[in-house]
């Protein structure tokens, strides 16, 4: 190296220290010609609505594609890509009238055809929980261009709650008929009917949709167009919102202690609605099929050692309510009730006594395994709180960490005692309550089915019944029934029903009209004049 | 050997680096004693800062002690820093030793094997190791171990090349005595004291790798340890930053104080290299 | 032919090295509990058996596992690296997105900690046993002991949080799009200030101390007593007989680092949210993907090869008794 050469390096290198301490400007991103820059996380793995379900794709996807309807916070169906629909008297025939004007985003006309193949064909190859709905159909016909009929084999009366953006999309037929589904090259640039049309992704960085100009509805999207941005970190999602360099973070991006905070800020406003339809629950799941978990009293004695409300408020904080049994009190047929557990050591310990699992000179009567589960802080810190919880009653617990596939192994193949487990519930119990709890579902090797093995034959009858009843206070009479037992019986340890934020800027208005909220296509959204 | 303890004591570094690790083993040793509790214990009002509520160091966000949290990450990281080494120091030298005394082919194969040891990003084996076999003491030790030997058994093989050259150790040899008992009575006492200090060195990057895992979330759950809390309290590191400050601030002492023993440790034990 | 001998073991070395670090990975990766086809059902929502049997089949997940590896090892060779059913997408594709904004961090890191470390070791080194060489050791002990990651948040808590002076995190500004070539330059490279340096920081702690050594070793040496007996000034002889004799240490050390500085940017990127090769490993070691598990670990210990190449390079320019043989 030559004298200059090395003149220059150290040149570079005082250059470099000065350029560090120079002040930056503060970025500011406020849209002022009425785009919006939100936050994403984690980053989707397709925009497929029909392909994968989980909740960022549902974000992103909700805003390309549509569905037949939407559901207002009280879960009564409102329109969307059907302007009207009836249902018969015996409850077995739903005919949907279809928008007219609505177009895919290359241009070609939308029709019934489009929502008969997505239906029949489409989401019956790749979409289980829509496979699940439409398999109850014996016919999905188009009886015009603009009229689709679907005939159920026997009454579902939660069929109507089937028709959300992430639960049967409908895709275009004339570019996915007789194509690999699976593979399509439209995956990866989505073609749909919503109020955005995709634009560009850049992976790891950001998703850009722009405003659909030929949008069915007169005068909408107010928006001009929508920057997705993939941002991992945590900390890094609360200071972009600080910042104004996002106006809109959703579902778990603001980690639950930071949101108070931002909350409060004068540029921000936040709502914990547009969550309804999925009103998760999470609880403690037990593994029913091992000694001493198999016994009703063991796991009232764990009702009796939980806090729920210390969960609710000091992991959560407050972003949640103490769950009261194993449906939330947002979704339809919620009975209140129930059986309450007390706080108490001493109930617990004479149920342990009672069961005949006596302390040895420790004053430990049992240990128990809790597998993590591996989706973020609050799990594991629920974890942590529930082993410190029934310590005092000589319970104790291991924790084991597992990473996504090994949990999904482990828990799917029964292969643990305790975990924390959560569940949407898609607005009826039939769509997502029944599923935990019916023998039926008990089934080796799948996840989200009753993987704790609790089995109960009036469960079964109760939850078969509703599920085919049209009436609704009949409907009401048996899930009331249910949960009565369910508690009774604690085949799980609920927790919390957990409160998701929306926060955006506050000069945003109608952003949040749906039970879906953020996952609504936001052709309403505007800022404020 | 009385010289060593001299020229040690004789230099300040030293000292200091001896005091410091002094106060780290002292909070692993008196954890249990000053802080009986368990440090998961939530026995506080979360997010009190250092001095408030009676908490010396604050609480985290449910409220467990800081203070107590840092004591008794020390015997994790300790432990884990002291086993892990040894680990590898047991591999790193057995290898090293075969390889120098050997030479030929096997030298060759332990070198190339090795060097591609190397050449894998170290830190990215340790993650996927303890991911994949889920995260234990057991499983992080290993993965240390597993990622600290190659150094320690380059040093070891040219150690012990060099000391087997010397005309003692031909000497021995010639006089028919089995390979284990020049190893053990010539080679390894002539050829351990750099082994010792480059060992003594790897307890701090172990520290330092175990923390990262920690942070990362790859952590032992049971166990209470410096990286778990800056990686807990990192995400309120705005609203509250005794949370990850403290843990890190153990870390540092604790790594500096090793480093500096080791320092000494070398000018003591290899005048020859040690610097003016 | 001497040289071409020689470059032909070379390259027969790299070559047996990837084949053997292909192997490894692809034993390790599948001794993983886990059902990659329940990971892929599991984030949809729902899943049944002939969901989970089409997964299997789709991604020939179904054969004994040395088949797999035969397959793999097969596809390595035409540079093929497989399909990440997680993220639906070519690995190779995935990886060469993310490649940019790693060598940016790395290589920035890399020079950063390099330039550094020989300035603040000259410097020390020089006023040897002068409070400017104690306070530089002393930082520079500092630093070596210093967690990654903990300094990184320290960083972003007084430069970002408290001054508001740089970003906290990500690669470029999301508006960056529309900017000039310089701008966006610009925007990268304030972005990249806070995790360069933090990734940068032990390294330079470890130069700097080299560096120190070094230089004072070599002022012992014979020609710098006699050019400084024949008067020469110091300045000149620290720039003509010792300096590239002391950085050829701290040179070949940088070399050696350069895997351990990719296993540091996976942590920093983690910190900073910085989208490159890092960030990838981790969320894909947590989503258990394991083709871009697979091709990840190729890929970079095919970078640490190749730097190592470029720093023998280096060498070559930089010592002159190597460069004349």
């Amino acid at each position: 190296m030559e004298r200059r050469d090395f003149n220059k390096m150290l040149l570079a290198c005082g250059a470099l220290a000065a350029f560090g301490v120079s002040p930056a400007p503060r970025a500011l991103a406020q849209h002022r010609d009425g785009g919006l820059t939100a936050i994403l996380q984690p980053e989707p793995p397709i925009l497929n609505l029909a392909l994968n379900q989980q909740t960022p794709t549902g974000v992103v996807g909700g805003k390309i594609f549509e569905s037949l309807l939407s559901y207002d916070f009280d879960l009564q169906p409102m329109p969307q890509l059907a302007e009207s629909w009836e249902i018969s008297e015996d409850g077995k025939t739903y005919t949907f009238r279809l928008v007219k004007n609505a177009k895919w985003h290359d241009g070609e006309p939308f029709t019934a055809a489009d929502v008969v193949f997505s239906c029949a064909n489409l989401l019956m190859e790749v979409h289980p929980r829509a496979r699940a709905n439409f398999d109850r159909c014996e016919s999905i016909k188009a009886r015009d261009d603009h009229t689709v009929v679907f005939t159920l084999k026997e009454p579902f009366a939660p069929f109507i709650l089937a028709f959300e953006a992430s639960s049967a999309p409908i895709l275009p037929k004339h570019l996915y008929e007789g194509q690999d589904y699976r593979n399509s090259p439209y995956n990866n640039k989505p073609v749909g009917t919503g109020p955005f049309k995709f634009s560009e992704w850049v992976r790891g960085s950001h998703i850009h949709l722009t405003a659909f100009p030929d949008y069915y509805q007169e005068g909408k999207p107010h928006l001009t167009e929508i920057y997705y941005r993939i941002v991992p970190d945590a900390a890094s999602r609360a200071v972009a919102m600080e910042t104004g360099e996002a106006q809109l973070a959703q579902w778990m991006d603001i980690e639950t202690f930071d949101v108070e905070r931002l909350a409060a800020l004068d540029h921000l406003t936040m709502t914990t609605k547009g969550y309804e339809l999925f009103s998760p629950v999470l609880w403690i799941e037990i593994n029913n099929r091992r000694e001493p978990m198999n016994d009703k009293r063991f796991r009232q004695a764990l009702m009796h050692l939980t806090d729920k409300k210390f969960v609710a408020e000091r992991i959560m904080f407050g972003l949640a309510k103490p769950a009261t049994g194993p449906i939330a009190s947002t979704t339809r047929f919620f009975e209140s009730d129930v059986k309450q557990y007390e706080l108490s050591v001493e109930k617990a310990t004479a149920l342990l006594d009672e069961i005949g699992l006596k302390p040895d000179s420790d004053g430990k009567r049992i240990t128990l395994r809790f597998a993590v589960a591996p989706y973020g802080e609050m799990w594991v810190r629920t974890a942590e709180y529930f082993r410190q919880a029934v310590a005092p009653a000589g319970i104790e617990v291991i924790l084991d960490s597992y990473d996504i596939g090994g949990w999904a192994s482990a828990i799917s193949n029964w292969d643990f005692d305790l975990t924390t487990n959560m569940l949407y519930q898609y607005g009826d119990p039939a769509l997502g309550v029944a599923r935990t709890y019916i023998s039926s579902n008990i089934r080796k090797g799948v996840m989200f089915s009753n993987t704790s093995g609790y089995s109960n034959p009036d469960i079964d009858r109760l939850f078969d019944e509703a599920a085919v009843e049209t009436s609704d206070a009949r409907r009401q009479e048996l899930y009331s029934e249910a949960q009565r037992i369910l508690v009774e019986d604690a085949p799980l340890l609920w927790l919390t029903e957990q409160r998701y934020p929306t926060i955006y800027d506050a000069r945003i208005e109608n952003l949040i009209t749906t039970s879906t909220g953020v996952n609504g296509n936001f052709a309403a959204a505007r800022y404020a004049e | 050997m009385k010289d060593v303890v001299k020229t040690f004591l004789g230099r300040p570094t030293g000292i200091a680096g001896l005091l410091l690790l002094a106060i780290s083993c002292l909070m692993a040793v008196s954890a249990p004693i000053l802080y009986p509790a368990s440090p998961w214990e939530m026995s506080g009002i979360p997010f009190s800062a250092p001095g408030e509520n009676g908490m010396l160091l604050g609480t985290d966000t449910l409220g467990r002690d800081i203070a107590s949290g840092v004591m008794h990450g020390a015997r994790v990281s300790l432990l884990i820093g002291i086993v892990s080494t040894l680990a590898a120091l047991f591999v790193g030298v057995l290898l090293g030793c075969v390889a120098g005394y050997a030479g030929g082919t096997v030298d060759t194969v332990i070198v190339r094997f090795t060097e591609i040891f190397q050449t894998i990003p170290s830190f990215v084996l340790a993650i996927l190791f303890v991911a994949i076999l889920s995260p234990s003491l057991g499983t992080i030790i290993v993965a240390i171990a597993l990622v600290s030997w190659p150094p320690l058994a380059r040093l070891a093989r040219a150690q012990v090349m060099s000391v087997t050259q010397r005309e003692f150790v031909q000497a021995a040899r010639c006089q028919g005595q089995s390979p284990l008992s020049v190893m053990f009575r010539h080679v390894l006492p002539n050829a351990i004291s750099p082994i010792i200090v480059t060992g003594s060195l790897t307890v701090a990057s172990a520290i330092l790798i175990e923390a990262a895992l920690s942070f990362m979330g790859l952590g032992d759950p049971n166990h209470m340890s410096w990286g778990y809390m800056i990686g807990a309290g990192r995400t309120v590191i705005r609203q509250a930053w005794w949370m990850s400050f403290f843990p890190g601030i153990a870390i540092l002492v604790t790594v500096v104080a090793i480093n500096l023993v080791g320092e000494a440790l070398n000018d003591a034990l290899n005048p020859r290299i040690s610097r003016s | 032919m001497e040289i071409l001998l020689r470059i032909g073991f070379r390259i027969a070395g790299i070559v047996l090295t990837i084949f053997l670090i292909a192997v490894i990975n692809f034993t390790l990766v599948n001794a993983a509990p886990g059902d990659p086809a329940a990971v892929m059902a599991g984030q949809s929502g729902a899943a049944d058996e002939t969901f989970l049997k089409q997964i299997r089949a789709e991604y020939g997940l179904d054969k004994p596992w040395p088949v797999q590896l035969g397959t793999y090892l097969l596809k390595v060779a035409q540079f093929d690296l497989g399909y990440s059913f997680r993220q639906r997408q070519e690995v190779s594709d995935l990886i060469l997105e993310r490649l940019g904004p790693t060598l940016v961090l790395t290589l920035s890191a890399f020079f950063l900690s390099l330039i550094g470390g020989v300035f603040f070791g000259a410097l020390a080194g020089r006023r040897h046993g002068k409070w400017s060489d104690v306070a530089i050791s002393m930082v520079a002990l500092l630093l070596y002991a210093t967690p990654v990651f903990w300094l990184g948040l320290m960083l972003v808590l007084v430069f970002s949080i408290q001054f508001e002076w740089l970003p906290a995190f990500g690669y470029v500004d999301i508006r960056a799009s529309g900017f000039s070539a310089w701008n966006y330059a610009l925007d990268v490279a304030r972005h990249l200030i806070l995790p360069a340096v933090t990734l940068s920081a032990i390294y330079m702690a470890v130069y700097t101390r080299l560096m120190r050594s070094s230089l004072i070793e070599v002022s012992q040496e014979d020609h710098v007593k006699t050019a400084r007996a024949k008067g020469v000034a110091e300045g000149a002889i620290l720039r003509r007989h010792m300096l590239r004799n002391a950085a050829l240490p701290v040179v070949t050390m940088a070399g050696m680092q350069v895997g351990a500085l990719i296993g540091g940017a996976v942590v920093v990127e983690t910190v900073f949210s910085w989208p490159g090769l890092g960030r990838l490993t981790f969320d894909a070691v947590t989503q258990r993907d394991y083709p871009v598990l697979l091709g990840l670990f190729l890929v970079m210990s095919i970078l640490v090869i190749a730097v190592n190449l470029l720093t023998d390079l280096i060498y070559r320019l930089v010592d002159p008794r190597i460069a004349t043989q």
